[in-house]
């Protein structure tokens, strides 16, 4: 995973890096185990979370359009992995937000489609942003 | 905030902030401490891929 190897900057710009997952806390501890990651992973089987962060529920062309699956299989080779299988809600989109102190979210990036993921250095530069 | 069609990020955190969600320990977090005294950078996964 590629946030997992940028999480040294993340601590080095002075900001905590949290990935939340839709599944069990066991289903978290393993997925740490099996990616070899430090970060904490929350489990967020009610997807409670992704509502208030308002993330989307994919529709089937976000899932299955020839330019999403496409998109897919670039980052899978990028990244030399393979998509596990699926626990909880297949439609249930992600994101990222950033939140400073004063609870401003002061960067998000939502998901749109199951290819749309925010580089860990879009995320990493909004970070920065935010602590300056 | 209900999940939708459309991505629709919050302006504040306030709505997300009193979530107390398990960690892989099963440790319980609430998600406004994660920021209390640092900016966090949240990242919500599609899947345990």
């Amino acid at each position: 995973m590629q946030l997992h190897r940028a999480r040294g900057q993340f601590e080095e710009a002075g900001a905590r890096l949290v990935l939340i997952g839709q599944a069990t806390p066991r289903h978290a501890a393993h997925f740490r185990r099996r990616q070899g990651i430090q970060v904490p992973v929350l489990a967020d089987e009610e997807r409670i979370s992704y509502k208030a962060a308002g993330a989307k529920v994919a529709g089937v062309l976000d899932l299955w359009h020839p330019k999403v699956v496409a998109k897919g299989a670039v980052t899978g080779l990028r990244e030399k992995t393979v998509q596990g299988r699926t626990i909880g809600d297949a439609n249930q989109l992600g994101g990222a937000m950033v939140i400073r102190p004063d609870g401003k979210v002061t960067w998000s990036h939502m998901s749109t489609d199951a290819g749309d993921n925010a580089s860990p250095e879009d995320i990493l530069a909004a970070v920065r942003a935010a602590v300056a | 905030m209900p999940a939708g069609r459309h991505p629709s990020p919050p302006a504040t955190a306030d709505g997300l902030a009193d979530i107390v969600l398990p960690d892989h320990e099963c440790h319980d977090v609430r998600l406004g401490d994660l920021w209390s005294d640092r900016p966090a950078a949240l990242v919500w996964l599609r899947h345990y891929g």
